[in-house]
């Protein structure tokens, strides 16, 4: 009995093992190389020595042409995004929730469809009607993109997380007077934090990490985010790969730290409550 | 909402005048809750699309998009004439039923070990996702570096393990680079699978195992016949999910390869993309955006038809 517990946990460490080394090893190697100077790097070792070890990357990473007017850029854009669409939807997700509302499970549909669209497609004409309004190579351009194309699924999951809200508290509220919106902000917002968290972090991580939107309506440094600024660094810097790493970390970290705040209740938001 | 409505009624019967100007009072509220939301859907998502597909019956350019000329199906009767664009449309079927069936497999298996009770096994769970919330840049970054050529990590080791002659230019070899795209795909998705699947395995009763251990079934015959058949649904909705997701992507292709070499990894986003931006012709790419469409759709279909169909009460 005791040799089959021991055989079922090196299995199943073992299986582990095989699945995390190839999930984290990307990661470590990319962070390990960002702390190597450029020779430890080329020199074809996977172990760097003691001497080899440097910071300059972060410090260089700093001076080098854009890269802090991009990390500003995705900050702006991305927090702006996620504030954004954590109200709008929220909103949204009250009246799908709280009224009856004629029309409302085709809206439902037309929202949940979008998800559905190449973007690739999708982007000709908004690049065009972005060009109306004069919003190409603007931050609100880019904001008010990136919060269509995340709108649709944080409206969608806060809906059904509103809905698992008993509407009694609604109710008290409402007779002690409470205004709609009252309640909104004062009974819901509370108990939907966690809701609103991952709505929030889902926004902010599709902004942080757009390539495509931004490739096309972005086109000067003002207004560039991170993913061009990297891949700007990978094709320019080529062999100083210190650099590119280090620059790459900085670009990981706040999504990173905001995924280990996040963490225990992101999957059922992501699925909105499929799991269950 | 029926509660208030049932209190207000016995408190004190209002007139039905009184009761129907209050409601729809709300429902204007209720509507104006709902107008910012509603006019991103329709103004940044459905106009746009509808846009699209429009587009793809005219010669629209991007030198001067505000003039374009109907032109029927000219446009479609060309791609499928274009012999890159049947590539394209091979290798992104060919990625996303890869990608997606290894996705499904091996997030059941890794949902089965993080399931287990031993002890760190919180940790593990706690760190799977974090290669999904990644911009995606960054994992071509860390991809890229990890099988370059003259210091790439898997280079060294080959070289060191005495097998040099292995040793090559990953993403700049024919065979190899679509590989490495699909890899990249498992990589950065297969822990979201396992941590949903698990969620969904860990709703399941324990006492359909236990009554299912008693008469004797094996581990095996448990799964198939008690875990897949609870996991469904939550298969079903990580298939649509990623199938879309997978067929949709532009940036692993575009960020890692561009495409090539030649067009070893080129696939209808990437395809359509450049058709559109470096050459000019918006009508024709979103013709090629609408044939993806058409192929999501029947796509998606086919899934829904594939795991829920036979399962359907």
């Amino acid at each position: 009995m005791k040799t089959r517990r021991l055989v079922r946990l090196v299995v199943i460490y073992g299986g582990l093992m095989l699945f995390y080394v190839f999930l984290l090893l990307p990661i470590c190697w990319l962070v390990l190389s960002s702390f190597r100077n450029t020779d430890s790097i080329q020199s074809g070792r996977l172990l760097p020595v003691w001497s080899e070890l440097t910071g300059n990357n972060y410090v260089d990473a700093f001076h080098i042409s854009n890269f802090p007017v991009f990390l500003r850029n995705s900050f702006l854009i991305a927090t702006t995004v996620m504030l954004l669409v954590v109200f709008l939807g929220s909103l949204g997700a009250y009246s799908l929730s709280r009224f009856q509302l004629r029309g409302k499970h085709y809206f439902m549909l037309a929202a949940l469809l979008p998800q559905f669209f190449p973007y690739v497609l999708v982007l000709i004409p908004f690049y065009v009607l972005m060009s109306n309004l004069g919003l190409v190579d603007s931050h609100i351009g880019l904001i008010l993109t990136h919060t269509s194309i995340t709108l649709p699924f944080a409206l969608w999951m806060l809906t059904g997380y509103f809905k698992a809200i008993p509407q009694e508290l609604d109710q008290a509220a409402l007779i002690d007077g409470c205004s709609r919106l009252g309640v909104l902000f004062r009974i819901i917002y509370p108990v939907a934090i966690p809701g609103l968290v991952v709505a929030g972090f889902f926004a902010f991580v599709v902004s942080w990490g757009d390539y495509l939107f931004v490739s096309i309506l972005s086109q000067s440094n003002e207004t560039q985010t991170l993913p061009i600024g990297l891949q700007a660094f990978m094709q320019s810097l080529q062999v100083r790969w210190g650099l590119i790493t280090a620059g790459t970390v900085i670009a990981i970290v706040p999504t990173v730290l905001f995924f280990a705040v996040v963490q225990r209740r992101l999957v059922a938001g992501l699925t909105a409550g499929a799991v269950k | 909402m029926t509660l208030q409505i049932k209190r207000e009624e016995s408190a004190a019967p209002p007139s039905a005048r009184y009761t129907l100007w209050k409601r729809l009072k709300r429902e204007c509220f209720g509507y104006l809750l709902l107008l910012p939301s509603l006019l991103v859907i329709l103004g940044l998502n459905l106009y746009p699309t509808v846009s699209g597909i429009l587009t793809s019956l005219t010669n629209r350019s991007l030198i001067d998009p505000t003039k374009s000329q109907f032109v029927g199906f000219d446009n479609f009767a060309r791609l499928f004439g274009e012999p890159v664009f049947r590539i394209s449309f091979l290798h992104s079927l060919e990625l996303t039923i890869a990608a997606v069936f290894l996705q499904v497999l091996l997030g059941l298996i890794l949902a089965h070990l993080l399931i287990q009770r031993v002890p760190g096994i919180q940790l593990f769970r706690g760190v799977a996702m974090v290669t999904w919330v990644l911009p995606i840049i960054a994992s071509v970054v860390m991809w890229t570096f990890l099988t370059l050529p003259n210091y790439g990590f898997f280079n060294i080791v080959i070289r060191q393990a005495g097998f040099g002659g292995w040793a090559r230019n990953w993403f700049g070899d024919q065979t190899y680079a679509f590989l490495l795209v699909l890899i990249m795909h498992l990589w950065r998705n297969v822990p979201f699978y396992a941590v949903a699947f698990m969620a969904a395995m860990q709703a399941i009763p324990g006492e359909l195992y236990e009554a299912s251990r008693m008469d004797g079934a094996s581990n095996w015959q448990q799964f198939v016949h008690i875990t897949l058949p609870n996991l469904r649904y939550i298969i079903l909705v990580m298939v649509v999910l990623h199938v879309t997701f997978t067929f949709n992507n532009f940036d692993f292709v575009y960020l890692s390869t561009g495409g090539g070499p030649v067009t070893a990894t080129e696939v209808l986003p990437t395809y359509i993309y450049k058709q559109a931006w470096n050459g000019y012709a918006l009508g024709y790419a979103s013709a090629g955006g609408v044939v993806m469409l058409v192929v999501l759709v029947i796509l998606v279909s086919v899934c829904r038809r594939l795991i829920g169909g036979f399962t359907e009460e």
